[in-house]
């Protein structure tokens, strides 16, 4: 078990690492969506097992298909290539995301006590659809409806952007 | 291990807000969203598989769902502008400058 934490702590961070490294996009995206199965896999060993699966299908498939079809489409052509307008950014970027890392760390750091209690987490039963779906469809009903609504609304919303004969205004 | 995949999570987090400000393809800037919405759905797992939780499963669940919303929509105007720009680069789309 130790093991394979962290092989998948490792693979996580190396291919998060190379999907904002990378200056292919196809490959960034490919990189991510590996990122994206192993953190299913992590879901299923964390008691959460139909979240794993809805990752695994849900990123990992439709999400990251639908970003490699966009790259293919409009953006095989163009890399980020030549130079940076703004070459100060990457030191700036970097300075921000290793601020984030230590607040979120610290945080969670005071957060840790609450954790660990095996009795507590034996009440998850391994996170399958027999256990999460009736908490989503009594305690969770209005947002599930909510997010329902709005995901019909981004459905439409891509659709009408996109409509031919738009003009180019 | 949960303290490890917290961890694991806030790096994460972190690398994606790296790629936000460091990338200049709106499509690589969206990427790297999405890797932070995932930093937050491993926190959200971590927490809920230490508090006994379903509840945070539910959100965790939601939030995959919002992604997809989000998705569909950014993925859209990105088309959209390189349609009328030829372009997918932020720096290009600068009018709103002050």
């Amino acid at each position: 078990m130790i093991v394979f934490n962290l092989l998948a702590g490792a693979l996580l961070l190396l291919t998060g690492f190379l999907s904002v490294y990378l200056r292919n996009a196809v490959h960034a995206a490919l990189a991510l969506a590996a990122n994206f199965v192993v953190m299913g896999t992590v879901y299923m060993v964390l008691q959460a097992r139909f979240l794993g699966w809805v990752q695994i299908i849900v990123y990992a498939g439709a999400i990251m298909v639908l970003f490699v079809f966009v790259i293919m489409l409009l953006y095989a052509a163009q890399a980020e290539v030549g130079v940076d307008p703004l070459p100060w950014m990457r030191r700036a970027a970097a300075g921000v995301a290793l601020a984030g890392f230590l607040a979120l760390a610290y945080a969670f750091s005071a957060a840790r006590s609450a954790l660990g209690d095996k009795a507590a987490t034996a009440l998850l039963q391994g996170g399958t659809a027999r256990v999460l779906g009736p908490v989503l469809w009594d305690e969770w009903r209005y947002p599930v409806m909510l997010v329902a609504a709005l995901l019909f609304v981004a459905t439409v919303a891509a659709v009408a952007l996109l409509r031919p004969g738009r003009g180019t205004a | 291990m949960s303290t490890f995949y917290l961890l694991v999570s806030a790096a994460l987090f972190a690398l994606g807000a790296y790629g936000v400000l460091a990338r200049r393809s709106a499509i690589l800037v969206f990427m790297s969203v999405e890797l932070m919405l995932n930093a937050a759905n491993l926190a959200l797992v971590v927490f809920a598989r230490g508090l006994g939780s379903a509840s945070a499963q539910a959100v965790a669940l939601l939030l995959i769902a919002l992604a997809a919303a989000e998705v569909a929509v950014g993925l859209a105007l990105v088309v959209a502008i390189y349609r009328t720009r030829e372009s997918t680069l932020v720096d290009d789309l600068s009018e709103l400058k002050g």
